[in-house]
Parts: structure tokens; C-alpha cells; sequence
């Protein structure tokens, strides 16, 4: 256990002194550290062998080490609100990519308008709350289920087409989204919708600043919380739904559709299931970015945004819920990272998407075998 | 309603807007053809064959060479050759490695390809982020039948588009290369086993797709006298649109999308009311309805489920 | 013979202008094994397409336990109690064996989304349950196959996966059971360790009524009672499988398209 403990705060240490580093020798130093860590659990076997029997033993206490290290890290950032802000976008996108992947990942369903129904979620949070005069935490609730209702919409294709052509049904609809979005009025246009208020909870609002024993946070630890309760809940619900019945058809439907059938599974609700319950995860994870940024627009949801929610599932392993949850960690903070290579940010992105498709398919967490415990 | 000769207009320049995305869907369906991949990519593949021409051209002019006829020929023939090669390191890189996979894969990967030469174009032309003037080479002016008024520089689009389409359909159906091209579309492994050299095939495949494209991106170009890095997105989904909709792994059948899909978005400019701004959902709406009721295409074979 | 569990009567399946079935009539007891021969194309595999409803009949009726399943989509008549395999086999290979057994028990389950997420107790005590009767399935074939019910089903050899197959058939608990030619692509000995298992079925579930397609006329022999025998989406004989298997036409059909197997 303790050796679970050690390694988690390890891991934490080099990732938080990773973030923080300012100047190119200590990057530089911790870059070392990360991959001379990396490579001595990779190729020294006993090592390595040891670390996965301690933390196939001590599974509850490695979440919970991990829970506290993830409670810990606004502390741990409070010098820098921009990394607290980056911190947040990874946990919503875990949230997001969660969703995304029961829906890709689990049923084959392949949903490229990821970034049109997290917008869904977001433009209803402004326009529940700015036009409608709403309470935002009201509006957070209920703009996922807005997503859900007109995701029914793609019902009919969904069941229709599939492959590249639902692909091409899913594209063509963040299109329609993005085009409406900027030129419907009461939508904004092109400036979207702006002063969203903030999130305010039994007089708590999200603008102030928290502090926890005394230390004092950036206000954007709030939505780091708040997004953290979402991702760390979204995850609990998804990983118990993919070791349940519903993943058990949702896979096999993905794989062989005449077998699901010919199995009793109706592939008409497996799929609407996949896809309503993933759009309620994304459209909160861009409910929750609505009040969080104050505006919504028409860019922050446009395709683009699409292919980073596929990535983060792909990389992370199709169909795998902690997969998910390393990619949306891994994908959102790297480029940020890399802020000085500013204008090679992207094309290294894509690079690496690339790369990493073509030497490791199965993504950075593959999916394991349900084991129903 | 709008009166008729407006309709007409419109219609026209549908047809101008969709030969360009003809040119592009015919690439769409041939590797679709040859790999059963949808090369994302493509798109900006098309974006690269703009740039690649406006570089030539501007590269001829600084040495004096201004005469459009000359100059337009040697532009198309550079950017066929840059975005063919471009293409088959596409292909070798990213696509055929990974046509075993499973369709997301290739999806993701191309994807990201073609925002790598998006970028690339971003960050490596000069000034990548602004649109570009593209040179006027076209002869301006023109005529007006019945009410339709037709610019000979539409009429030079328009003939540049039909001859690059007969030169495919000649290539397909009159050459070896050709042969070999509909035969590994038909059974690869049926094909390999005939002495068709699969991985030339394929090659190929992906150089004409992508010679296409350069010549659909001069013509938008010329059409609208500019262009911009990432004109190869919305190209991309159209193409692709245009592809579907004619069945794809069919080159007529992407011919004939593309035509529709042009004449779709400008008939629907003109009949909804602010036309020119929503006239991309009707269209896209009309592909989903569309690829609903005929998932096949207009000349897709249909595919019946095999048990 | 005891009532008949499955009737049909007129059976006809169209494809476009192509007749692959044309007006067939079978009638399968309780308990009783049906053997269907017939060369290739000759409308066996059609037969059991439309019988689990994946294609949709031109006309005739198909009544299965006093219903007529005609029109019922494929998942609706499955959970009526009608399994099947398929010729070229169609597992999940990237799933478990467990899983792929599993979701044969997939229609009887008697915990929803809620259980799994919030009462995961009551739900783990369904799953240890239904793994059990898995792991009980799979040590009727093969006693080492339970251990390795948690390896993904790809990594099994060709006979065990045609043996989860059809444990993922019988974990559904049916009433009928369809195998399509359980013996393609096996060798001999294969084939001579299947018709042990279709022993072991048989003797496991002694009420379940089977409909057999081969090619392999011993195994034909082996587990039928009864045989018939289609040519061209037509029955062209029926009864006991010396009679069919001396019938002219049989051995017309047999002899016009590939040696007689018999």
C-alpha cells in the first residue's frame, strides 16, 4: 500500500514541478525526470511487475490516493490561475470524453459533433441564464438535457447509416450547428452571448476566491472543483455502466450488429441509449465550460473541437474508461505545455495523434476485460 | 419566389461551384475505391493545390512570365504534381498503414493529417494566416442568353473542370493504370493475383485523387479571386458530401454530386429568405435527409447485408 | 411425434427478382433434430436468415410455440427462444469468452441500468451467477475452457470458438436451436470431437429441438432424426436420413453440383 501511496505522489510531484517550471533548464530537468521515471517502471521488469501487483491489491486505496492528490492540486497550482484554468478544461474534457466514448468507444457509434453538443449544453446555459433569467446552477441542470433533445434529431440516421456515412451525417451536423449558432439572432451571431453569470451556490459565488487552511486559491479553483465532482462522477457512472449489461450489448453491437440481434439485443435502444446518455455527459461538460469561461460563441464549438474530443478518446484507448480520463489529462495541459513552441502547438499535435495511431493503436490505456467486480 | 432568370443564374453557378467540388469528390470516392478509407485530408489537400498554384504563378511572374496561357498551364501541371506527391506520402504515411484498422482509426489520422498541412501552409507560407490574393487569369466580361448573364471567365472554369473530368474518365477506362485501378476497386486480392502491382495501384490511386484536387483548387482560386488556409475544411465536407451523395467508390456518381450539391447551395441561396447565409444547412440537412433515405448514393450498388 | 414447436408453411424469400426460397414447408417436434442438406445456394442458410428474422419473408408463415414470428424483428424473436449459430462464425473476438457467453444470457436479465449503477450489489450477484452457468457451458465441451473465460475469444483455436458459439446459443436459454454448419472448415478429427459435443448438447438439454444445416453426412447421420433436403429454394424430399440421402433427386442435386456426400 504504501508503495501505491509513494508512486501516485511521485507521479504527482513530477507532473505538478512539470507544470510549473518556467525556465528551460528546470523544463528540461523535469522532462529528464519524467521519461528516466518512465523508462525505469517500462524496462525494469521486477520493478514494474511489483508496481501493477501493488496496485491490483490496493485498488480502493489508490483511488483514494488519487482523489486526495486530485483535491490537492488547486494547492499545488495556486501560484498559476492559468494552470488552474488548464487543470479544469482537462477535467471537463474527461467529462465530455467520457460521454463521447460510450458512444464511439462502446456502441461504434461514431459521433463527430461532439463539440455541437457540448455547444448545445453551453448555449443553453446562456440563453437560460442571460435571456431567460435563470439561476445558473438551474441552467447547468437542465442544458444537458437540451443536448439529449436535440440529439434526438440524429436518431434517424444513427440507426439508419452507419460507418462513414454516420460519420458524414455527424459532421454535417456540427456544420449546421456552427452556421446556425453564427447567424441566428437570438443566438448572438457571431459574438455569441456574453455575461453569463457565474455559478452561485447557497451563496457561494464562483468569482470569489477559496482558500483552504488558510491558503488562499485562484477563483478558478472553484470550477476546478466543480469540474472535478462532474469528471469524478461521470467516470464512477460510465465505468459501472461499461461493466454492465448495457456495455456488454453496446460492445457486442459494435462488433457484430447480426450476433447482437440474433443475441436478443435490440440494436434500435442499445444505440439510443449510447447516444442520449453520452450527450447528457457532453453537454454538461460544456454546460459547466459556459459559466465557467461567462461567454459562449460560436468558435469555442466549431468541428476543430471536435476532432481534440475524438482524440482524447481514441488516444486513450477506445473503449476504455481510464483510458479516457489519461488522454483528456494528457491531450488538454501537453500543448499548453508547449506554449512556447506557440505557432508549432497544432501541427505537433498532429503529429503526435498521427504517430501515436500508427505505433500504438490500441490507444494509452487499452480497454481491459470486464471482470464484473 | 425569386423569378425565374434568378433561379437560372443561380443554378449556373452552382454548376461553376460544382465541378470544383466534382474534382474534389472524385478523389473522395477513388481511395475510397482502392482502401475503403475516407481521406479526411483531402480537403486540404485541395487547399495545398491552391497554394501550390498561386506559388507557381507568382514564382512565373517574377521572372517576367505573366501570358496566361502560359502561365496558367505550367501553374496547374506544378500543383498536380505537388499535391499528387503530397497525396501519396499521405497514403503511405497515414493511410494505407492503417486501412486494416477500423474506419475510426483512419478517421482520426487523416483528420489530424490534414490539420498538419493546414498548419504547415499556416506557419510556412509567408503570412499563412491572411487570405491570399489569387491572380485574375481568366478573360473578363462576358455575354448574356435569356437573361442569364455568363462570364467567359465561368465559361474557362467550367471547360478547365469538363476536361479534367474526361481525363479522368479516359485514364479510368482507357488505360493500364486505369484497368488495374477498377480492378483492385473491384477485389484487391483477385486483382494482386491478376499481376496488378497492388502497391503501385494505390499509389497512383492517390496521385490522380489528389492531382484533382490542385486543379479544383486553382479553379476556387480563380473563381473567387482569393484564397485561404483553411478554405480545405468546408472543401473537405463537401467533397466528401458530394461523394456520398453520388455513391461512393463511384467516379460518375461523385461527378454528379458534386454537380448537385453546387446547384443545391445556390438554388437555396436564392429561394430561403437571407439565402446566402443558411444556405450550407440546407444543403448539409438535404445531405443527412438524403444519405437517410439512400444510404447507398444515386449510384452506389446496393450493398445487401451479408449474413 | 409430440406437438410441433416450430411450423412453417409456405415459406418463400425473395431477393429482388431472384427466388432463394420458394414456398418451403417444415415442421420441427419437441426435442426432435432436423438435418437440412442441399448443395450451396440451395436456400439452407435463407431458411435459418428468415427463421431469426433477418430477412424478411415474400410470403408464408412461421409459427414458433403457437406464434406466428413472421414480421417480428430479430432481437424480439430471439428472446422468444430461438438461438442460433452462424456458418462463418460471428463471436466477438476483441471480448472476453465470458462475454460472449454472456450476452446470450443477455434477454433474461433481471437487473436494469439502475441496479448496475447504483445496487451494484444486486447487479454482481446476477453477474457471478451468469459467469457460473457460463463456466458450466464451456466445461461441457472442453474442461479447460472455463479458465481461460476471461482471455479474449480470438486467442482461442478454431474448435473452442465454434464451441462458445454455441454456448452463447445455449446460454439463452432456448427452445430451438439453429446450427449452421457447425462442421465448415474443420478437419476430420474436428469434426469427430463436434459430433461428441452435439452429443453433449443433446444429452445437457434433452427437450431442445435443433435444426441442423451440414454438408457432412455423417454428422448428418450422426444427430438427425429426421432430414430434409432443399434444392434451388425448394424441399425436395424429406424423412429419415437413409431415404432422403437415397432419394433421386437428392442425388441429382448432390451429383449436379458436387460429389454425393453420402
Amino acid at each position: 500500500m504504501i508503495l501505491v501511496f509513494l508512486t501516485e505522489v511521485v507521479v504527482f510531484a513530477l507532473v505538478v514541478a512539470g507544470i510549473l517550471a518556467e525556465r528551460s533548464p528546470a523544463l528540461l530537468a523535469m522532462g529528464a525526470a519524467l521519461v528516466a521515471a518512465g523508462s525505469l517502471v517500462r524496462f525494469v521488469t521486477p520493478l514494474r511487475v511489483a508496481l501493477a501487483a501493488a496496485f491490483a491489491a490496493h485498488r480502493t486505496a489508490a483511488l483514494a490516493g488519487g482523489a486526495l492528490l486530485a483535491l490537492a492540486l488547486p494547492l499545488a497550482l495556486r501560484s498559476s490561475p492559468y494552470w488552474t484554468f488548464v487543470a479544469t478544461l482537462a477535467l471537463l474534457y474527461v467529462t465530455i470524453g467520457q460521454g463521447l466514448n460510450l458512444q464511439i468507444g462502446a456502441a461504434g457509434v461514431t459521433n463527430l459533433a461532439g463539440a455541437a453538443f457540448a455547444g448545445l449544453g453551453g448555449y443553453s446555459v446562456g440563453l437560460l441564464t442571460v435571456t431567460a433569467g435563470w439561476p445558473a446552477w438551474l441552467a447547468v441542470l437542465v442544458a444537458p438535457w437540451v443536448a439529449v433533445a436535440v440529439g434526438a434529431i440524429l436518431f434517424v440516421p444513427i440507426l439508419k447509416t452507419r460507418g462513414h456515412y454516420l460519420a458524414l451525417v455527424t459532421i454535417a451536423f456540427v456544420f449546421i450547428f456552427n452556421i446556425l449558432m453564427n447567424n441566428l439572432e437570438f443566438t448572438g451571431g457571431p459574438q455569441g452571448i456574453k455575461n453569463i453569470p457565474t455559478l452561485r451556490l447557497f451563496g457561494w459565488a464562483f468569482t470569489a476566491k477559496p482558500s483552504i487552511a488558510g491558503v488562499e486559491l485562484p477563483a478558478h479553483a472553484n470550477f476546478y472543483y466543480a469540474a472535478l465532482l462532474a469528471a469524478g462522477l461521470t467516470t464512477w457512472a460510465l465505468r459501472r455502466l461499461h461493466d454492465s449489461w448495457l456495455g456488454l450489448a453496446l460492445n457486442t453491437l459494435r462488433d457484430d450488429e447480426i450476433a447482437a440481434r440474433c443475441c436478443g439485443v435490440s440494436i434500435t435502444r442499445g444505440k439510443l441509449l449510447a447516444f442520449s446518455i453520452g450527450n447528457l455527459w457532453v453537454g454538461l461538460g460544456g454546460a459547466l465550460y459556459a459559466v465557467m469561461v461567462g461567454f459562449v460563441s460560436p468558435p469555442d464549438f466549431d468541428f476543430g473541437y471536435s476532432l481534440v474530443m475524438l482524440s482524447v478518446v481514441i488516444i486513450g484507448g477506445v473503449d476504455s474508461i481510464p483510458g479516457v480520463v489519461l488522454g483528456a489529462c494528457l491531450l488538454l495541459p501537453l500543448p499548453e505545455r508547449f506554449r512556447f513552441l506557440h505557432e508549432y502547438r497544432l501541427l505537433l499535435y498532429g503529429v503526435v495523434i498521427v504517430v501515436m495511431l500508427l505505433y500504438r493503436p490500441q490507444g494509452l490505456w487499452p480497454a481491459a476485460v470486464r471482470r464484473y467486480r | 419566389m425569386p423569378p425565374l432568370e434568378l433561379l437560372l443564374q443561380q443554378a449556373w453557378n452552382g454548376v461553376m461551384l460544382g465541378v470544383m467540388y466534382a474534382l474534389i469528390a472524385v478523389g473522395f470516392t477513388l481511395f475510397f475505391g482502392v482502401l475503403d478509407v475516407i481521406h479526411f485530408s483531402h480537403g486540404d489537400i485541395f487547399m495545398l493545390g491552391a497554394f501550390a498554384g498561386l506559388s507557381t504563378l507568382l514564382g512565373l511572374a517574377a521572372i517576367g512570365l505573366r501570358a496566361p496561357l502560359l502561365a496558367l498551364p505550367l501553374a496547374f501541371v506544378a500543383a498536380v504534381l505537388v499535391t499528387g506527391l503530397v497525396g501519396v506520402v499521405a497514403e503511405r504515411v497515414c493511410v494505407k498503414p492503417l486501412a486494416r484498422s477500423s474506419p475510426l482509426m483512419t478517421l482520426l489520422a487523416t483528420l489530424s493529417l490534414g490539420l498538419v498541412i493546414r498548419e504547415g501552409v499556416l506557419i510556412f507560407y509567408p503570412r499563412g494566416a491572411d487570405p491570399k490574393p489569387f491572380p485574375q487569369l481568366l478573360p473578363q466580361g462576358g455575354f448574356e442568353v435569356g437573361g442569364l448573364a455568363i462570364r467567359y471567365e465561368n465559361l474557362a472554369i467550367l471547360g478547365i473542370g469538363l476536361l479534367a473530368m474526361v481525363a479522368v474518365d479516359r485514364i479510368i477506362n482507357r488505360t493500364r493504370m486505369g484497368a488495374a485501378i477498377r480492378a483492385v476497386a473491384q477485389d484487391p486480392e483477385a486483382a494482386q493475383m491478376m499481376g496488378v502491382n497492388l502497391d503501385r495501384t494505390v499509389d497512383a490511386t492517390f496521385f490522380l485523387g489528389s492531382g484533382l484536387a490542385a486543379v479544383a483548387g486553382i479553379l476556387s482560386g480563380l473563381y473567387y479571386s482569393e484564397i485561404h488556409f483553411i478554405m480545405g475544411i468546408t472543401a473537405g465536407v463537401i467533397g466528401f458530401s458530394a461523394a456520398a451523395i453520388g455513391g461512393l467508390g463511384n467516379v460518375y456518381g461523385a461527378m454528379l454530386g458534386g454537380l448537385l450539391f453546387g446547384v443545391l447551395q445556390t438554388t437555396a441561396a436564392a429561394l430561403i429568405p437571407r439565402g446566402s447565409e443558411f444556405r450550407d444547412v440546407v444543403a448539409f440537412a438535404v445531405v443527412m435527409l438524403f444519405l437517410i433515405v439512400k444510404p447507398s448514393g444515386i449510384l452506389g450498388e446496393k450493398s445487401a447485408e451479408r449474413v | 411425434m409430440s406437438a410441433p414447436i416450430l411450423e412453417v408453411r409456405g415459406l418463400t424469400v425473395r431477393f429482388g427478382g431472384l427466388v432463394a426460397l420458394d414456398g418451403v414447408d417444415v415442421t420441427v417436434g419437441a426435442g426432435e433434430t432436423v438435418g437440412v442438406i442441399g448443395p450451396n445456394g440451395s436456400g439452407k442458410t435463407t431458411f435459418f436468415n428468415a427463421l431469426s428474422g433477418l430477412y424478411a419473408p415474400a410470403a408464408g408463415e412461421i409459427v414458433f410455440r403457437g406464434r406466428q414470428i413472421v414480421g417480428l424483428e430479430a432481437h424480439a424473436i430471439a428472446r422468444l427462444g430461438l438461438a442460433r449459430t452462424f456458418q462463418s462464425s460471428r463471436l466477438c473476438l476483441g471480448l472476453s469468452v465470458f462475454d460472449n457467453i454472456l450476452i446470450g444470457m443477455h434477454a433474461q436479465r433481471r437487473t436494469g441500468l439502475a441496479d448496475a449503477v447504483f445496487r451494484r450489489g444486486r447487479f454482481l450477484g446476477e453477474m457471478r451467477e451468469a459467469l457460473g452457468r457460463a463456466a458450466h457451458l464451456l466445461a461441457l465441451f472442453n474442461r479447460d475452457l472455463p479458465g481461460r473465460g476471461f482471455e479474449r475469444v480470438g486467442q482461442l483455436p478454431q474448435i473452442d470458438r465454434r464451441r462458445v458459439e454455441i454456448c452463447r446459443a445455449l446460454a439463452a436459454g432456448p427452445a430451438l436451436l439453429l446450427l449452421d454448419e457447425p462442421s465448415a472448415g474443420m478437419s476430420p478429427d474436428e469434426t469427430a470431437e463436434l459430433m461428441r459435443d452435439l452429443q453433449i448438447v443433446r444429452e445437457e438439454r434433452p427437450g431442445l429441438s435443433m435444426i441442423v444445416i451440414e454438408h457432412d453426412m455423417f454428422v448428418i447421420e450422426g444427430v438427425s432424426h429426421r432430414v430434409v433436403a432443399f434444392n434451388y429454394g425448394r424441399k425436395i424430399a424429406e424423412g429419415p436420413f437413409t431415404a432422403v440421402a437415397a432419394d433421386d433427386e437428392v442425388r441429382e442435386a448432390y451429383l449436379g453440383t458436387e460429389r454425393a456426400g453420402a
